[in-house]
């Protein structure tokens, strides 16, 4: 098992390697003026040489980066080009909100897709039906009108949530649940139906199963089939597709917090995408990428944890 | 003998602003107020400001400072030299008292006793030496405020001496602006500089419950000098970077005091519950920048200028893009300053076949093509209309999506013309430096008229004669169509319940300590 | 964003009836109406337009719905009704370009990478990691910041960000048909790879696909609309996304600028996605479809008598199955898998019901448990048990059967075992739960049986997972399984059809043992006389779904009077055993080739 981890660990390793390198010479190309644009529209070539040479860019590309390297080994990663700030820390505080709205939406996620898949594949019939269905327009609804439609009925009409903004769980753990509970909506509706699907699909796979019906022929009741046996036999597809949704709400969160106005990395990385802040961007790009590797790798310890064929080779 | 000076004939200094989103009007205009919050006793503080903003702020560091919309930003942590009233009066900040010499080249600033940096250290006459020279060195986009000084020297512990170049008569007021923040030695070399303001203002940037990009929390500063221009226990200034977070914030009631992204966002802060408060802040139009053709050959013809100012449906446009919040109007200058001339008002009625008859004199009879910006803090729908309305003269733009290095690549001479909202500044001296010379910002090519120069000198000596030259002034640029205003509009600064403000003239953002409480 | 969920299964039924049949799912059938309806307005945008999209007019600013502009103007005073054509034009060829991007490299990749595999299967497994690493919006935005706002670009790159989504599905079905005897037989028999790739293998990766397609385009619609609306896209070709974006900003002034696009992307998505759902229910039949049979069911032939060898010994019947019909439904009507004879099983007997693969000898096994397979249904017949009436009872009252009176031994004993659970848990769970016993106390019994049914090692296997077993060792546990409750009748269902040779002897005297011990009654199913020589008192011979001979295994043997029966024997290549084997012969069996 130790040696599994940390074979996925190794190989995680790698492509975040792959990525920081990949971005870094990518943002290259977009980033031409970038010291004119921070020493000011009237700094004069002195000025912006001065600049150059504070932020680093008169350098071969490829010393930047071996430098760039060199300090995020030492968990280094810069100051932004533009405000100034610590990498490390504006992009540790702003993932701690982006991560809390994404696990707060896989765990929604989790609880009504299996409920839903569950419900569709025991039910079958009109449940099934409309279970489907509901998925389906969950899905189909693109995020940024959810989010819009959410605020306009339950913030500004019902006042129920405050409209945009995030309360920091430190200031007020109420505020805080209030505040992500609208963006971990928003987020969920769409990535419910995906794993509501796979449930009700390796269900109704595992219902087909032989050894359901052997345990049938022994007298079980189809409650405790369906929840012991079933549900634990579903498990495994429905948690890769839970560890897929996590990447995918990490990108919604983007459009998410913009719209709520959230201090997550979604603003920030737009902010800094756009403005070639390439420190930050790497930021961004390493932790996500950290981030993404850990998810994994856990889905992938609880996958063997689940299945003892994994576990015990 | 210093004198306390009174700039009162002058009705009112603006300032830049940056975005061109503050504008609007309403007629529930401004509060009454005059002279701003001296001696006005306050009881007790407000528990809490939440302000709504359009702009983040760029940089915290002083020397490097933009105003305009980020100026609330700026006032919470610092002071400057000198205050400017909601009326543009100019009265004692960190200076207490100023005095020029004879022939207007020298300024004697008396420094405030007594006055210390939220980190303990204590203002005298060499930090704001320092700070001074810091500005005239720094990454500002104004930093031309400075140009005519010469030399900043410190005589003794308390007093400052500001040698001039030449005569300014904006000089008082710049200093009550960006060109006048002081702030703590401690930060000129510090790594944090940019993320972490060290001031003598009337509040404390809590850097643990604030987001850089997102939402700032001040805390007073309990040393201040002026106590009772601090109405609140605690200030928050949220940054919604988009439209219909602002309006969504809005709706909800979250914020107390908040700039627009747009005059359409009223009618919704209205039935929010919210209070209109306006005044004339900008004009509203096409700067006709590259006029020696250095990107665009054709707008180096003054026919093709003038072409374009023929083809714009003025009346239309107020009503399309401003709901009619505003008034046509050709001059880039301040109604109630030296260079205003009611008569220039109607200089090119709305006339698409003379558009296009000067387009065909000056050789380009099929029209001609201009590149112009189009970011996304202003509606889509906008720079349509605007190119709608050229396009039936024969004037065809064509739009290019601007990144977050907007500002700078605008300044930087990227586009040859562009849609944008100017100050209309209260002194022509102030019009002719944010706009017209040839180091102005908004002179993005940079060029130098020997006609124009000739008319500064003699602004610059003030009286009778610069009045009339400034008027001179304002029909030359008119005549040779360096601009192609739209219309002057107002800015619009919403208050909720139990929140007033008053508004300062030519200004995007009042003044930080015109912000108080009723209840 | 809506997700694509990575779906592999391989498709059942593909070809030109595919369309038909989506048009005939519900639906499908309305998906494919809305998404022609808006195709059409797309591609025919520049001709139905009315005024030309981008052409603003000061007087129409927020204009009313009237006769000049249909739906109102927008923000800008053009045309909503104009813009949305084109608007939809671009969306959707902004979906298109994302589906075609990721198909081509997709698939390409895939091909290549699943027929040649080595350095460009290492290579495709790590872009696809890598994708899967960081959210495409993140890369959207950068490159946005370097190639500037292209909507094609931005696409473009999306498509290729999400073609892992193709590759995986294509990779793997590559995958499993290249180790496939026909394309071994294909290449030996001289065919280039490319013509192998060519026929065989596109054929084998067409379904999933198509599949994927509906979804892909809705996740580049999607994914466009939310770049488009955070102000990022290209303002000069128009979007739902656009549009909503200035409509979102002008709410309070007129929602018919949210209203239009909202809806058309809305519907738009929503179509594409029951389409998606459409195309799977159809290629994988995984779809609940409400059998309605146009037909009512009915035998839909003469039963011939069966014949008895009427040779019974006295004692009382313990299971007695007569004119059973078990039906399937299928196209209009049904199918009849079983339909009549007579089979009859006295206490303590071990009778053999034998026939050929699908003549419905498990279907009658699973009828008598009640544990038919879905859809079957018992249509007509008696099934009595020991007096008791078992057709028409309902699950529960069954239950209370299952397991302590009637048992069952599968063929497969690797599938038939939980492989999540171990030994322990299986043998277990149903003592405690059913029979009601203390949990040290089924223990106790679960390891005693698992010695009693020839286990080396109890304490062992009880703590084995399944995959830690052999077949024979599984085999064993189900029968201990089996007769953990002493029943009263145990169905095997060809309980030594997956086992090796010589562990099929062992079983079956297992089986003999466990019946001199406990005195139940065994039905094997067979379709090996082997098997019935070897333990069977009594045979009853299947064939189509009818019990067509039955008696004493000497008689029946002896003396064949079915023709059915003669021609079963006839068929055993080394002619029919006349008398019980000593041992058993897998030559004995009926059609092995083409069992399972």
């Amino acid at each position: 098992m130790l040696s599994f981890v940390s074979r996925r660990l190794a190989t995680g390793v790698g492509l975040i390697a792959t990525l920081a390198v990949l971005t870094f010479f990518f943002l290259q190309f977009g980033v031409s003026d970038v010291a004119q644009r921070i020493a000011g529209q009237q700094a004069g070539p002195d000025a912006v040489a001065v600049v150059e040479e504070r932020i680093g860019v008169d350098r071969p590309v490829i010393v930047q980066f071996g430098d760039w390297v060199g300090s995020a080994l030492t968990g280094d990663l810069g100051r932004s080009w533009f405000s100034g700030q610590e990498v490390t820390e504006a992009v540790m505080s702003r993932m701690a909100v982006t991560v809390s709205l994404a696990v707060g939406s896989v765990v929604l996620t989790a609880l009504l897709g299996v409920t839903l898949g569950a419900l569709a594949a025991t039910r079958r019939g009109w449940s099934d039906r409309g279970v489907q269905f509901l998925a389906v327009l969950g899905q189909a609804i693109p995020g940024f009108l959810m989010a819009l439609a959410l605020v306009l009925v339950f913030a500004i009409n019902l006042d129920w949530f405050p409209a945009t903004g995030y309360t920091r769980p430190s200031e007020s753990v109420p505020g805080w649940l209030l505040s992500i509970t609208l963006p971990v909506i928003a987020l969920t509706v769409g990535s419910i139906g995906g794993v509501a699907q796979q449930v009700r699909g390796s269900m109704i796979d595992a219902f087909e199963r032989d050894y359901v019906r052997t345990l049938r022929s022994r007298g079980l009741p189809q409650r405790s089939v369906v929840f012991q046996h079933v549900l634990r036999n579903a498990a495994g597809p429905a948690l890769t597709v839970l560890g897929l949704q996590f990447v995918i709400l990490l990108g919604g969160a983007v459009i998410v917090e913009t719209l709520f106005s959230i201090p997550g990395l979604g603003p920030l990385a737009l902010n800094a995408t756009s403005q070639g802040d390439i420190p930050v961007v790497m930021g961004i790009v390493v932790v996500t990428g950290v981030i993404v590797v850990l998810v994994n790798t856990l889905v992938d310890v609880i996958q063997a944890w689940v299945n003892p064929k994994v576990r015990l080779s | 003998m210093l004198r306390h000076t009174k700039l009162a004939a002058v009705a009112g200094m603006a300032t830049l602003a940056l975005a061109a989103c503050s504008s609007s009007g309403s007629d529930d205009a401004t509060s009454p107020a005059a002279g701003g919050s001296e001696g006005t006793a306050i009881e007790g503080r407000a528990p809490e400001l939440r302000v709504g903003a359009v702009v983040d702020i760029s940089t915290w560091v002083a020397a490097d400072a933009a105003w305009g919309n980020e100026a609330t930003y700026y006032m919470a942590v610092y002071d400057s030299l000198l205050r400017t009233s909601a009326t543009n009066e100019v009265q004692p900040g960190l200076a207490e008292a100023w005095e020029y010499n004879d022939d207007l080249t020298e300024l004697t600033l008396d420094i405030r006793d007594g006055v210390t940096f939220t980190d303990g250290t204590a203002l005298d006459a060499q930090v704001v030496v320092d700070n001074l020279n810091r500005f005239r060195e720094g990454a500002s986009p104004d930093r031309a405020l400075l140009d005519a000084v010469t030399d900043v020297s410190a005589p003794d512990d308390d007093t400052v001496v500001i040698t001039l170049s030449a005569p300014d008569p904006a000089l008082e007021i710049n200093l009550s602006m960006q060109a006048g923040l002081i702030a703590s030695p401690s930060t000129f070399d510090s790594p944090d500089a940019q993320t972490t303001p060290v001031g003598t203002g009337p509040y404390v940037l809590d850097a643990a419950s604030s987001t850089i990009g997102a939402t700032y929390t001040f805390t007073p500063n309990e040393d201040y000098w002026a106590p009772e221009d601090q109405h609140f226990d605690k200030i928050t200034i949220n940054y919604y970077a988009d439209a219909s977070a602002l309006l969504n914030a809005l709706r909800d009631g979250q914020v107390d005091v908040s700039n627009l992204n747009s005059l359409t966002q009223i009618p919704d802060a209205e039935a929010a519950g919210y209070t209109t408060n306006s005044i004339p802040v900008n004009w509203k139009g096409l700067i006709l920048a590259d006029r020696w053709g250095a990107n665009n050959e054709a707008l180096a013809d003054v026919k093709v200028r003038q072409a374009i100012n023929y083809a714009i449906d003025r009346e239309g446009l107020l009503q399309g893009l401003e709901s009619g919040y505003g008034e046509p109007t050709t001059q880039i200058f301040n109604v109630e300053g030296d260079a205003y001339e009611a008569e220039l008002e109607d200089a090119y009625p709305y006339d698409p076949e003379k558009a296009k008859a000067l387009l065909a004199e000056a050789g380009y009879p099929e029209g001609i093509h201009i590149t112009m910006p189009q970011t996304s803090f202003v509606p889509a729908s906008e720079p349509e209309l605007i190119k709608g309305v050229l396009a039936e003269s024969n004037i065809f733009i064509d739009y290019e999506q601007a990144g977050e290095s907007f500002f700078g690549d605008l300044l930087g001479g990227k586009w040859s013309a562009f849609a944008f909202g100017l100050n209309q500044e209260p002194l022509a001296w102030q019009t002719y430096n944010q706009a017209i010379a040839p180091g102005a910002a908004w002179n993005v090519y940079h060029q130098a008229d020997e006609t124009v120069e000739a008319l500064a000198a003699r602004i610059r000596l003030g009286g009778d004669d610069g009045a009339a030259a400034a008027k001179e002034l304002n029909e030359y640029v008119v005549d040779q169509a360096w601009f192609a205003p739209f219309y002057r509009v107002i800015g619009v600064i919403v208050t909720a319940d139990g929140f007033q403000i008053t508004m300062k003239s030519g200004q995007a953002v009042s003044n930080l300590w015109d912000i108080t409480a009723t209840a | 964003m809506s997700s694509v969920t990575p779906a592999a299964a391989p498709a059942r039924r593909t070809g030109p009836g595919l369309f038909l049949r989506l048009l005939r799912h519900p639906l499908g059938g309305v998906s494919m109406l809305i998404l022609a309806v808006v195709v059409l307005l797309g591609a025919l945008a520049p001709w139905l337009a009315p005024f030309d999209p981008s052409a603003t007019d000061l007087h129409m600013i927020l204009a009313e719905p009237g006769p000049e502009y249909l739906l109102g103007g927008d923000a800008a005073g053009r045309d909503i009704l104009s813009r949305l054509l084109v608007a939809t034009a671009f969306s959707l060829a902004g979906g298109l370009l994302v589906m075609a991007v990721a198909v081509t490299v997709g698939l390409t990749a895939g091909l290549v990478a699943g027929y040649y595999g080595g350095l460009i299967d290492a290579a495709g497994a790590w872009f696809t990691a890598l994708t899967m690493s960081l959210p495409s919006i993140i890369v959207l935005i950068a490159a946005r910041s370097v190639m500037g706002p292209s909507m094609w670009w931005t696409m473009a790159i999306f498509g290729l960000f999400i073609s892992p989504v193709y590759y995986r599905v294509v990779y793997t079905s590559v995958r499993s048909v290249r180790n496939e005897l026909y394309v071994d037989a294909a290449r030996t028999s001289g065919l280039g790879d490319g013509r192998i790739i060519g026929r065989h293998v596109l054929l084998a990766v067409r379904a999933p696909v198509i599949l994927l397609m509906s979804g892909v385009i809705a996740a580049g619609i999607g994914m466009q609309a939310g770049f488009d609306f955070l102000g990022l896209g290209d303002p000069t070709t128009p979007t739902w996304g656009q549009m909503l974006n200035e409509g979102f900003y002008n709410i309070n002034r007129s929602s018919n600028l949210v209203l239009w696009p909202a809806l058309v992307l809305g519907l738009t998505t929503v179509a594409l996605t029951l389409l998606g759902t459409a195309l799977r229910d159809e290629l994988e039949g995984t779809g609940d479809k409400r059998h309605k049979a146009a037909r009512p069911w009915a035998l839909d032939q003469e039963v011939p008598a069966d014949i008895d060898h009427g040779d019974e010994p006295a004692g009382d019947a313990l299971l007695t199955v007569r004119d059973l019909a078990v039906a399937y439904p299928a196209g209009e009507g049904y199918a009849t898998v079983v339909k009549g004879g007579r089979l009859s099983v006295r206490r303590g007997e071990t009778h053999g019901l034998i026939g050929e693969s699908g003549s419905g000898k498990t279907q009658t096994a699973f009828s008598i448990l009640g544990l038919l397979p879905k859809g079957g249904k018992v249509m007509a017949g008696s099934i009595v048990f020991d007096g008791e009436e078992l057709v028409g009872r309902t699950d529960a009252q069954l239950n209370a059967l299952r397991g302590s009176r009637i048992a069952y031994v599968p063929q497969e004993p690797m599938s038939n075992l939980d492989p999540s659970f171990t030994v322990g848990h299986q043998l277990t769970e149903p003592l405690v739960k059913v029979l009601g016993m203390k949990k040290a106390e089924a223990r106790g019994r679960a390891l005693s049986l698992l010695a009693r049914v020839g286990i080396p090692d109890p304490q062992r296997a009880f703590d084995s997972y399944p995959h830690q077993l052999s077949g024979g060792m599984a085999q064993r546990v189900l029968i201990a399984g089996a007769v953990s409750s002493h029943p009263d009748l145990l169905i095997a269902d060809e309980p030594t059809t997956a086992l090796d040779v010589t562990v099929q002897a062992e079983v079956l005297d297992l089986l003999r043992d466990l019946q001199d011990e406990l005195g139940m009654a065994i039905l094997i199913v067979t379709h090996n006389f082997g098997v019935v020589a070897d333990i069977c008192d009594r045979v009853t011979v299947m064939q189509k779904g009818v019990m067509v001979e039955t008696g004493a295994t000497r008689a029946v043997f002896e003396n064949p009077r079915h023709e059915y029966t003669r021609a079963l024997f006839a068929a055993i290549p080394q002619g029919a055993p006349r008398s019980p084997l000593p041992g058993v012969s897998s030559a004995g069996s009926l059609g092995a080739g083409a069992l399972r």
